[in-house]
């Protein structure tokens, strides 16, 4: 199956014991790829490195094959994300957000306004297309931010968070949108915290701990919460005992 | 440029809808030309506290007297009002947190930076012809009578700062990139105030090499400096718009 994303070795050192020290991971097309771990593992600097966001110190991430710093400009109209914040002008309105999210991802001047009104039904944000970012409810800023990582049907998406603010509403909404853009052929890497909700999306699950992959987990699994657990209590006695060596 | 076009789009749809321009731009134009009237009016009305205050301008009368008072204004003013709202363009997309949403784009980073500037240039256009509509209004409201061709020339020079003006604030663009909000780009708007009026006083004679301060100057005293030293305004922009363009393609978002 076609490749997506690839990290080998990635490094980008903030101290000894925090950023990404040395993770590899990849993305299948057709695949929910999950990246767990408690606050300030390095899911998130990770995300940002394959985003080209902040430069690693060493290791290399690949998009569709292609080395980071050689994927042309133009190649990242097939790349969705949505790190930190949704990518929403409060001082515009749902409709006109979602344009621009689908203008800077190239999409055809004479299909934004269908590309946008497909969006909008999609998301379930066909209520609020005048209602400016600002006076949305956090579920449906963030309902906007993810409408605007998809609006462009990427190869690739990338998402930091993306249930963060979700009524159980938009949680199945954005689970059924993974499904659906996996099954067309997208790769999909996720960080979450929600291990529950991660089973019932990911096709697999790795778990990230002080900037490494220490284990993958089955989605299957019957009881992911015990299991995390273990492997990051392993994970720190083991850094301990290397750390008195 | 990768993405200049979608880039354009979308700097003009989010400067359509910004209220920061909006209020900036109508401080200005409009501010300036109601100052500038009420003040002539007081003037031509035998106000001696007014005629005081204004100096040397005081001598002057009728559209000489208008066009001068909205050419200081407009020299100090216009800077302040496009250092804040270019650092506000810059800005807004730390706070608002949409910064996270402009890399990994198929709009190259220069291309970002030139639609924001052109979309700037563009605002700044708007805000010089109704600055100089507004001031017109204001003179044949005032009685002032029918525009002769100095007074003419001084607005085509008023214009021409006030776009000018527009051009200098860009080290606003890049105060607001390093500092990652729209306050330092306010603050490299006092600061060029601040340091061209510090320069002129202390080096008469030179002041008018200073880019910042030559085209103020010029609009005020067009034989006290040459084309050249005005030529170094757009020289100036151009320099940093390169320099923010740099601060662009090498910004992290790793905080």
């Amino acid at each position: 199956m076609a490749e997506r994303l690839a990290i080998t070795d990635a490094v980008r050192e903030y101290s000894a014991d925090a950023g990404v020290l040395g993770a590899s991971l990849h993305v299948a097309a057709g695949e929910v790829h999950a990246l767990i771990g408690l606050n300030g593992a390095g899911k998130t600097t990770l995300m940002r490195a394959v985003l080209g966001m902040v430069r690693l110190d060493s290791g290399t991430v690949r998009i569709g094959g292609v080395p980071l710093d050689r994927v042309p400009t133009a190649a990242w109209s097939r790349v969705g994300h949505l790190i930190d914040h949704p990518f929403a002008y409060p001082d515009i309105d749902t409709r006109s957000n979602l344009a621009i999210a689908a203008r800077l991802r190239t999409v055809p001047h004479g299909e934004v306004a269908a590309t946008v009104e497909a969006a909008l039904e999609y998301w379930g944000l066909a209520p609020y297309t005048a209602v400016r970012a600002a006076t949305l409810s956090k579920g449906n800023r963030q309902r906007l931010g993810l409408a605007a990582a998809f609006v462009a049907g990427p190869d690739l998406a990338v998402l930091d968070e993306p249930t963060d603010g979700l009524d159980p509403a938009g949680v199945i909404a954005l689970r059924e949108a993974l499904r659906d853009h996996a099954d067309r052929g997208a790769g999909v890497l996720v960080s979450s915290h929600h291990l529950d909700e991660v089973a019932r999306f990911a096709d697999r699950i790795s778990v990230m701990n002080h900037g490494r992959i220490i284990a993958a987990l089955d989605p299957a699994g019957t009881d992911l919460e015990r299991e995390f657990f273990a492997l990051l209590l392993d994970d720190d006695a083991q850094r301990d005992l290397e750390a008195q060596a | 440029m990768t993405g200049l076009l979608a880039a354009l789009r979308v700097e003009t749809r989010k400067a359509a809808a910004a209220l920061v321009l909006r209020v900036g731009g109508a401080s200005l134009a409009l501010g300036t030309a109601v100052l500038a009237a009420a003040l002539v009016a007081a003037v031509e009305t035998g106000n001696e506290q007014i005629a005081a205050k204004l100096g040397t301008f005081a001598e002057a009368a009728g559209w000489d007297l208008l066009i001068a008072i909205a050419t200081q204004v407009v020299a100090a003013g216009a800077l302040l009002a496009f250092g804040t709202t270019l650092g506000w363009s810059f800005g807004r997309e730390f706070t608002d947190g949409t910064i996270n949403g402009l890399p990994a784009i198929p709009v190259s980073r220069a291309a970002t930076v030139a639609a924001k500037l052109l979309v700037h240039l563009m605002w700044t256009v708007i805000v010089a012809v109704s600055l100089v509509c507004l001031l017109i209004a204001a003179g044949l409201a005032t009685g002032l009578g029918a525009l002769d061709a100095p007074a003419a020339a001084s607005l085509a020079r008023l214009f021409a700062l006030t776009l000018l003006t527009g051009l200098i604030a860009t080290p606003a663009a890049w105060a607001a990139t390093l500092g990652r909000g729209p306050l330092p780009g306010v603050t490299a708007a006092v600061a060029l105030i601040v340091t061209a009026q510090i320069a002129v006083v202390a080096f008469p004679a030179q002041g008018a090499w200073l880019p910042i301060a030559a085209p103020a100057l010029w609009a005020m005293q067009p034989t006290a400096v040459t084309g050249v030293q005005l030529l170094l305004a757009p020289v100036f922009a151009l320099a940093f718009t390169a320099v923010t363009v740099s601060a662009w393609r090498r910004l992290q978002l790793d905080r």
